[in-house]
């Protein structure tokens, strides 16, 4: 859920925007959250990303390890060179494809840490309605539709039965 | 080469298989709806949002619904990739290629090209398409290593694949009331509603037939996709696996 959520999040701010991600086209990139044992692949094909768990041991072009702190600076826009700077932020192998990973991430403008306390704990429906409700301040195009497109799957697939125990007592 | 293979719990010729499904939904295909709703309590429908919210499916794109059968998806499908887009519906079986024309008219969906294909020799070229999905169809496959070879073929580099699937119950409760549930209540509903007892056994059989998770996962890595997860969807009753071509 977590991985498809900023999955779907950067694909959608992709499209909509019509970024150009050919700079990262066929790349590899690990990242890695230590403190919250997160890992993500970031794999950039046919136009779209893909957010998978494990990369299934391909060779990765970026490895880029950080804290829970850095990784919630990076969705929200703080340059990559200041986490360098401050050390809070490890990189091997191209800054630049590590760069353009963290400009698509800033202009997700995923509401990150409302996502990472789902991650590590709760998932409620209505939060991932307010994440979105956040993409759908900064989108060029003001296509409510496919906003609603969006909320309406994520919603489905929180909904989806092996959750359903999780919202047991929780509606709100 | 294997001679026989499992038709539900039976072992028969594997080249008698196709035609005995071929018989199963023949004979299903004029309540398969009625009847998905009935034995799933409407919950297959969630299943198929959560295929279609993973797919990464995106306007202008290309895509092939194998075993579409009443075209469930293939109407998703149809709205998510736009006027610029095409959507391909194909099924071995003509009966159910009839119900889904028919179910797709009565949804306003006319633009969708309906295919009567073996998902083991799927007739389009290389790299075509940028996603593939089969929902609830592998399972009646005789060949699906064949079969999952054709789809890596058919996708574009970055293509994905989508399987939907029952599969292997995670937990033993849950494992116990669904066997009850599909020996004992699915084939008296397909009697009472489909007059049609059988069917609906072979079809509670066939689950129970089909590789668990991970055995599929390696599978669809055999076929020669390098990236494939899966998710566990109402407790591991089904699962969708998704792949990446490279
Ligand atoms: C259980 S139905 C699923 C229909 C639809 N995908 C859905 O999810 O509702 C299985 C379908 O698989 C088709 N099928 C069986 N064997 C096949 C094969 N070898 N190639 C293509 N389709 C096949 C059947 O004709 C049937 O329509």
């Amino acid at each position: 859920m977590f991985r498809l959520t900023i999955e779907k999040a950067l694909n959608h701010i992709i499209n909509v925007n019509n970024i150009d991600i050919a700079p990262i086209d066929n790349k590899v990139i690990s990242l890695g959250v230590d403190d919250i044992d997160l890992s993500l692949f970031f794999l950039c094909l046919n136009s779209r990303i893909f957010v998978i768990d494990n990369g299934q041991n391909k060779k990765t072009d970026v490895e880029i390890r950080m804290n829970k702190a850095s990784f919630l600076s990076l969705f929200k826009g703080i340059p990559l060179e200041d986490l360098i700077e401050k050390e809070d932020i490890e990189i091997n192998g191209s800054i630049k494809t590590a760069q353009n990973l963290a400009d698509l991430l800033a202009s997700s403008s995923i509401d990150i840490e409302e996502l990472v306390s789902q991650y590590t704990g709760d998932i409620v429906a209505h939060q991932v309605g307010r994440s979105l409700n956040q993409i759908k301040n900064i989108s060029l195009s003001n296509d409510g539709s496919i906003i609603d497109n969006l909320k309406e799957e994520l919603t489905t697939i929180l909904i989806a039965p092996s959750r359903a125990k999780i919202f047991k007592g929780r509606a709100s | 080469m294997e001679k026989t293979t499992h038709f539900g719990y039976k072992q028969v010729d594997v080249e008698k298989k196709q035609g005995l499904v071929k018989g199963v939904f023949d004979s299903v295909a004029g309540k398969y709806d009625l009847m998905n709703d009935v034995m799933s309590m409407g919950t297959h429908r969630l299943w198929k949002n959560y295929t279609i919210a993973s797919s990464n499916v995106k306007e202008g794109d290309h895509v092939l619904d194998i075993a579409g059968g009443t075209g469930d998806l293939a109407i998703k499908f149809r709205k998510k990739v736009g006027p610029s887009g095409k959507v391909i519906l194909s099924d071995i079986n003509d009966s159910m290629l009839h119900e889904g024309r028919k179910n797709l008219i009565n949804h306003g969906v006319i633009d969708v090209e309906f295919v009567q294909a073996n998902a083991e020799s799927l007739p389009f070229e290389d790299n075509t398409f940028d996603c593939v999905s089969i929902a609830f169809g592998l399972r009646n496959v005789t060949h699906k290593d064949a079969a999952l070879k054709q789809m890596h073929r058919v996708l574009k580099k970055g293509g994905t694949l989508l399987i939907l699937e029952f599969s292997k119950v995670e937990n033993q409760m849950l494992e116990k009331a669904y066997d009850f549930y599909s020996f004992n209540l699915i084939p008296k509903f397909g009697e009472y509603f489909a007059n049609d007892e059988d069917s609906y056994q072979y079809l509670a059989e066939s689950i129970r037939k089909h590789p668990d998770q991970e055995t599929l996962k390696t599978m669809v890595h055999d076929a020669g996709f390098e990236f494939c997860e899966y998710h566990n969807l109402t407790g591991g009753i089904v699962a969708l696996h998704k792949a990446v071509k490279t």
